[in-house]
């Protein structure tokens, strides 16, 4: 298995020969996906435990370090300014609900300026629209607004660093047909790009000088054919590798995935509703999920029985993944225990305005998963066959 | 030329400061409430708030203030502070604290709930209000910003979980246990301590106006009817039953099986520290460093491709 990773790894890198020091000695390959979501949803369970602006921040700081250093040219690894422009929309819009709905001024705060005041009857007295806005408000707004965001860009990271057509490979047997739907999906709008550029190469070179509306029929006619010619080839070529076929799942074993299927999924949502709640009687918590998760093991296990497959170049899991997941969880397990830090300073508060602290552990181990930059093999050169 | 437009300059920066500073003035003004030693709460003026601190091993406190005012700021005097969620700000009251009481220190501590969301239902602090004249809680329907007290009632903020249906987790104490029960003010040479919000009536109010006077007088000046409507000389004709003196802070009042009810003088704030800007520096430079190294790490990128 690794030998066969080593061989087709070599000859990508062998051209860019002259690339002298990313990452020391290492050979630059592709991280396995699975690693980078561990890591990033390690380190968004961790932004969930802290309200501090400053480490928040830092969250933010080494999630661009790492990004800038580990993504590939691939074009999904080109958007994480969009998911930092999520992040600044979500802030705004906590901001601007906070003050739009007031929730009262103290004569201790910092008033900064008022918003007319609509009044509501004595029956609806528990809503108050309008009035004075102070600048504690906006301010812990603005924090609460930063953790959401914070979490969307680990996301965003996740989705950034991670190729999803490999990702997708992990799926269980049973929800091999969602998978492949999935990647097809996911293929249809770099693809779509392709096409306009070609298009629109190609009109270039007959030089079409066509403006407005006379000049998008010009593309999407020849973009539109283009797809449909592209679909009818990978259905072919997906037919002749067996793609679709019925299996040899018979209608008892179907409806038996069917009811372990439905059995956990409900168990599973009982469980939460049990943790959450916590005037639930006790069973409803953990013994409903687990018993839920049981049964969707043992669902998806029946399920993909019928699915007999093979892989084609499979990721290799070895130390790097190892040690960037490990950072991720390493990060989110500290954080939550509360070792060598006082709590309050997770979480400070702005009433009465208050400068934040920066406690040292949980700084370091933000840092810790920063170090996924270092841990993580440089990306290879982009690869057609991924780009596309 | 210049330095006769810099002046002027000056001269409207300044004055701008001075409105925002007026401006600050006027909106930190506290409304007509005013901290009181207990004797002043009477049958039908003031407002008895009480607080049970007995889930950390602490009494029951309770203390008094003056009538039109919030539940909110009824809860933010003489030595009382509180702090909201950092969800839904000051008006969710997730911490009490009392500066008489572990030096201020506001419980549930930061360790129990670190009230960024709402808390749980089966912790919080929940809102009762007695009306004058009556013997039984009500469970809080407003917010402590929007609630007014009537005067005479009592305030009661117990902690600990409630079910919808407000048949458990009720006070375990009567509200004629901590009612003031005094027809008249009572102990009026001493002044509290408190310096936050100095009283605005002057000191010797308990010598002229009735009872009834001071109940309906502040409450025409602006706040929902609060009409008492009990009958006032029937409910307390023995002014022997008294409160306790107003001068020992630690009165034993009516006993209860468990908690132990002690009369809160009005207190000075508890010392507020705004830490130190060292940690935000420090977090700022160390962000700018890793900022910097990304832009690096871009750059050379760029470079070798």
């Amino acid at each position: 298995m690794t030998a066969v990773a080593r061989t087709t790894v070599e000859p990508a890198a062998a051209p860019s020969a002259p690339r002298p020091d990313r990452g020391g000695r290492r050979l630059p390959r592709a991280l396995h996906p699975v690693a980078w979501w561990v890591w990033a949803l390690a380190l968004a369970t961790a932004v969930s435990r802290t309200n501090n602006p400053l480490l928040l921040f830092l969250v933010l700081a080494v999630l661009g370090y790492v990004i800038t250093a580990r993504r590939t040219e691939a074009p999904w690894a080109r958007g994480f300014a969009y998911y930092l422009y999520l992040a600044l929309t979500v802030v705004a819009i906590r901001v601007v609900f906070r003050a739009v709905f007031a929730t009262g001024i103290t004569p201790r705060d910092h008033f900064l300026f008022s918003l007319p005041h609509v009044p509501t009857p004595d029956w609806y007295a528990g809503i108050r629209i309008g009035g004075p806005v102070s600048l504690e408000a906006l301010l812990s707004s603005a924090t609460d607004g930063l953790r959401l965001a914070c979490m969307l860009c680990c996301v965003g990271a996740a989705n950034t660093l991670a190729n999803p057509k490999r990702a997708l490979r992990v799926l269980p047997g049973a929800l091999y047909e969602l998978g492949v739907a999935v990647t097809v999906a996911i293929s249809v709008a770099p693809q779509l790009v392709q096409s306009v550029q070609r298009v629109a190469r190609a009109r270039k070179l007959r030089a079409g000088r066509a403006q407005g509306m006379r000049a998008l029929r010009g593309i999407v006619v020849p973009v539109l054919e283009d797809a449909l010619e592209r679909s009818l080839r990978l259905a072919a070529a997906m037919d002749s590798r067996g793609y679709g076929r019925a299996g040899s799942a018979t209608r008892r074993s179907r409806r038996a995935t069917g009811a372990l299927m439905l059995l956990g999924m409900c168990g599973l949502c009982t469980g939460a509703y049990g943790l959450l709640d916590a005037t639930a009687p006790a069973f409803l918590g953990i013994p409903a999920m687990t018993v839920g998760a049981v049964l969707c093991v043992a669902g998806l296990r029946l399920g993909g029985r019928r699915v007999t497959r093979t892989t084609y170049r499979p990721d290799p899991w070895r130390l790097p993944e190892w040690a960037v997941a490990g950072s991720g969880v390493l990060s989110a397990v500290l954080l939550f225990t509360d070792l060598g830090y006082d709590p309050a300073q997770l979480n400070p508060t702005f009433y009465p305005l208050t400068w934040p602290g920066l406690p040292l552990v949980p700084t370091a181990v933000i840092l810790l998963a920063g170090t996924a930059g270092f841990l993580a093999p440089p990306p290879g050169p982009v690869r057609k066959a991924d780009a596309s | 030329m210049i330095p006769a437009r810099l002046a002027h300059a000056a001269v409207r920066v300044a004055a701008a400061l001075g409105l925002t500073a007026a401006a600050l003035g006027v909106t930190a003004a506290p409304a007509a409430a005013a901290p009181q030693p207990m004797g002043r709460c009477t049958t039908t003026s003031g407002v008895v708030l009480a607080v049970d601190f007995s889930d950390w091993g602490g009494p029951l406190f309770r203390s008094c203030g003056t009538a039109p005012t919030t539940g909110y700021e009824l809860l933010n005097q003489g030595g009382w502070r509180t702090t909201g969620t950092g969800h839904d700000g000051p008006a969710f009251i997730c911490r009490i604290g009392y500066s008489g009481y572990k030096n201020g220190k506001q419980y549930p501590t930061p360790g129990e709930d670190d009230c960024v969301l709402t808390p749980p239902a089966s912790a919080y602090w929940s809102y009762w209000h007695a009306d004058p004249g009556t013997n039984d809680w009500q469970y809080s329907q407003l917010g402590a910003m929007l609630y007014k007290p009537k005067p005479g009632s009592v305030d009661l903020w117990i902690f600990g979980g409630t079910n919808i249906e407000g048949t458990e987790g009720r006070p375990t104490v009567t509200p004629d246990q901590l009612r003031a029960h005094n027809t008249r003010p009572q102990g009026g040479g001493t002044r509290p301590s408190s310096t936050a919000k100095a009283p605005p009536l002057p000191p010797d109010v308990d010598t002229g106006p009735a009872p009834e006077r001071r109940a309906t007088t502040p409450a025409g000046s602006g706040s929902p009817k609060p009409e008492p409507k009990e009958p006032k000389p029937s409910k307390s004709p023995t002014p022997s039953h008294t409160a306790g003196p107003t001068d020992s802070p630690s009165a034993q009042a009516a006993p209860s099986p468990k908690t132990k009810v002690v009369d809160a003088a009005p207190a000075g704030e508890a010392k507020h520290d705004p830490g130190s800007i060292v940690p935000v520096a420090a977090g700022v430079s160390l962000v700018a460093l890793i900022g910097a190294a990304a832009a690096f790490v871009a750059r050379r990128r760029r470079r070798t491709e």
